[in-house]
């Protein structure tokens, strides 16, 4: 594959003195469910507003099969779109809502009509085509917003945090259709959130944005266990984050003391500035172990409170100068039964399973 | 929760109570100083100079006064037509803008609208005269000879009306356009639709109620207008509110008058149903 089915380029926003997207560089293959995932003001939605032509980019480019969509205006890009805020016209039914695009492009009434109801049936709501969109829930508007997008075969499907209206269960219910949907069509979907877990649910590969830039792009699994950043590390699952020193790294591993004086070796770590003396080590909290009694290469924490939350026990603790950490075991772990609140306790892990970050 | 109900709708009993009794000044006033000179007005015109509907006759069977007729629709119907065409884009402007810019701009509108009607009316009439403003600068700029008519004419009153009228398009509309979410635009241009086609299929729908509800109550304001036509337009396009005052004040025919009056409130009234019927603002959307 010599050329990348949608491909951002370099892409830079400034509006005066502030910068949105500082450069963003992305490919993304035909049929790929992509996710721009980051908090707001990460510069994801900017990007994808200038994939639709809201807004141009400072610099950059954007390819589509190999062509420049940048001099396109946004009514012939032929790029479908479902946005955070409910969008269908208020004034159509949801008929001619979903025929809107047809019309305008001058399809003929009878393939209209075949091919709204098979637009309305992809999204699940068929026999809801002359009902007004206000008469319908959000999570309805959403779906019908989406089979709009879908009916003219786009492309490229955007999607701009679309659940974010939506109550939890009525989320995870439209993630799966939105799911499915993507598995039917094989439509290519840019989708923006900044739910980690819809991230991780939906895509084939998210890219993490931070602070306008992509700070890794991978697959939900690559960027829990290997995250590349600090901040990768903190938004994709839990993490806590202790100090400790770098005593020695070579080929990605490290050694290193931690307070307390335990010395840990083998650490995966990021090349960058190793040379550093001091890093920030991620424990996961569900790839942490409890004991009552001591162990080899432990960290001595004391309990400061226990929950139980169902399936896991959620474990808080101190470390000796103070740091936090959040543990999770699972229901019936032995070391419940023996500690208590207050109590000292030993945390013990796998060097593999956490992460150095210089 | 169940004693909050209670007493929350004891309040609203007590207010409704209450409420009747601070109306009755107003309903007063109205029924002293409207309804009954409107009815003794109906009386007149059914009973002068002698019992009958002659005065509804000569009105409705006169070209004359049937030309008048024509004449207030025309002006009424143009002054409606020019100031939604201009007001649309000055009102969505006011929508998006900044809002320190539109409180600025609608600040300005406002303050035109308390200025005295007379003063603004014959400002006007010194600016679009012969030897007027308006002249004078065209004929530098080289666009014409010879002065042009604007003033005892059609398009006098309809500029100086218009002008008056825009504001009651404007400020209607700021409303409707406001409540409609720029995001509904951007998804018709990614639908396909070009700048025209969003306006056409999105946005001028969307906005047609604030349009009719404007553009009823400059249509039905300009029917009944009286200082602007008599100042600025001439003697060939009289409008009904003219005659009524030509009756009364000048023939001293209180009969005439009063049915002039009449027709000319019963086509407002017609109107008004039509807009409660079609334009009411709690069905709307």
């Amino acid at each position: 594959m010599t050329q990348p089915f949608l491909s951002i380029r370099g892409i830079r926003k400034t509006y005066g003195q502030v910068t949105a997207v500082k450069n963003v560089s992305l490919d993304v293959a035909q049929g790929e469910f992509m996710t721009f995932l980051g908090p707001s003001g990460s510069g994801k939605s900017t990007t994808l507003y200038i994939l639709a032509g809201f807004q141009d980019p400072t610099d950059g480019d954007i390819l589509l099969n190999g062509q420049s969509l940048l001099s396109t205006p946004s009514h012939k890009r032929n790029i479908g779109m479902v946005f955070q805020r409910y969008t269908l016209f208020p004034h159509l039914t949801v008929g001619e809502n979903v025929a809107f695009p047809l019309r305008i492009r001058r399809v003929g009434q009878a393939e209209i009509a075949e091919r709204v109801k098979k637009a309305l049936k992809l999204v699940r709501l068929e026999g809801f085509e002359d009902r007004k969109p206000a008469l319908m829930s959000g999570g309805q508007q959403q779906r019908v917003a989406l089979a709009r997008a879908l009916v003219y075969n786009p492309p490229v499907l955007l999607m701009d945090e679309p659940l974010s209206a939506l109550d939890k269960k009525l989320r995870e219910e439209i993630q799966f259709e939105i799911r499915r949907i993507h598995q039917e069509t094989g439509v290519t979907i840019l989708y923006v959130t900044h739910d980690q877990e819809e991230a991780l649910r939906l895509s084939d590969r998210i890219a993490v944005f931070s602070q306008g830039e992509i700070d890794q792009i991978g697959t939900g699994q690559e960027l829990y266990a290997n995250p590349a950043t600090h901040f990768v590390a903190g938004f994709i699952g839990d993490s806590n984050f202790i100090n400790a020193e770098v005593l020695s790294s070579a080929d990605g591993k490290a050694k290193l003391a931690l307070p307390g004086g335990t010395i840990i070796d083998g650490v995966p770590m990021h090349a960058g500035k190793t040379g550093g003396k001091s890093a920030s080590l991620l424990l996961r909290p569900e790839r942490l172990s409890l004991s009552s009694t001591q162990v080899a290469s432990g960290l001595v924490v004391t309990i400061n409170d226990i929950t139980f939350l169902g399936n896991n026990i959620e474990v808080s603790t101190q470390t000796g100068n103070g740091e936090s950490l959040s543990v999770r075991l699972p229901f019936g772990h032995e070391a419940i039964s023996s500690i208590s609140r207050g109590d000292k306790a030993w945390l013990s892990f796998e060097p593999k399973s956490t992460h150095a970050f210089a | 929760m169940v004693l909050s109900a209670t007493t929350d709708g004891g309040e609203r009993k007590i207010r409704r109570n209450g409420s009747f009794g601070y109306v009755v000044p107003a309903l007063l006033l109205i029924a002293f100083f409207f309804i009954i000179p409107v009815l003794m007005l109906l009386m007149r015109s059914v009973l002068e100079p002698t019992p009958g509907l002659q005065n509804y006759r000569e009105l409705l069977g006169s070209t004359t006064y049937l030309r008048v007729f024509l004449n207030t629709f025309t002006v009424a119907g143009l002054v409606t037509v020019v100031a939604v065409v201009i007001g649309f884009p000055v009102a969505w402007l006011l929508a998006i803008m900044p809002d320190k810019w539109s409180r600025l701009v609608m600040a300005i509108i406002v303050l035109s609208m308390w200025t005295n009607l007379l003063a603004r009316t014959y400002a006007w009439m010194v600016l679009l005269q012969r030897t007027g403003v308006v002249n004078k600068m065209l004929i530098n700029l080289g666009i014409i000879d010879k002065p042009l008519a604007l003033v005892n004419n059609l398009v006098g009153v309809t500029i100086g009306m218009t002008y008056i009228m825009l504001p009651f398009v404007i400020l209607p509309l700021i409303g409707i356009l406001k409540s409609i979410d720029p995001a509904i635009l951007r998804a018709a241009a990614l639908c396909g639709a070009n700048k025209r086609q969003c306006f056409t299929r999105v946005l001028l729908p969307l906005s047609l109620p604030g349009i009719a509800s404007g553009a009823l109550m400059v249509f039905v304001m300009s029917l009944g207008y009286y200082v602007t036509p008599a100042l600025l337009g001439g003697t060939s396009n009289m409008m009904l509110a003219e005659l009524v005052a030509q009756f009364v004040q000048s023939l001293v025919n209180w009969g005439m008058g009063g049915a002039a009056a009449l027709v000319l409130l019963l086509v407002t009234m017609v109107l008004y149903a039509i807009q409660l019927k079609f334009l009411n603002p709690n069905r709307a959307r």
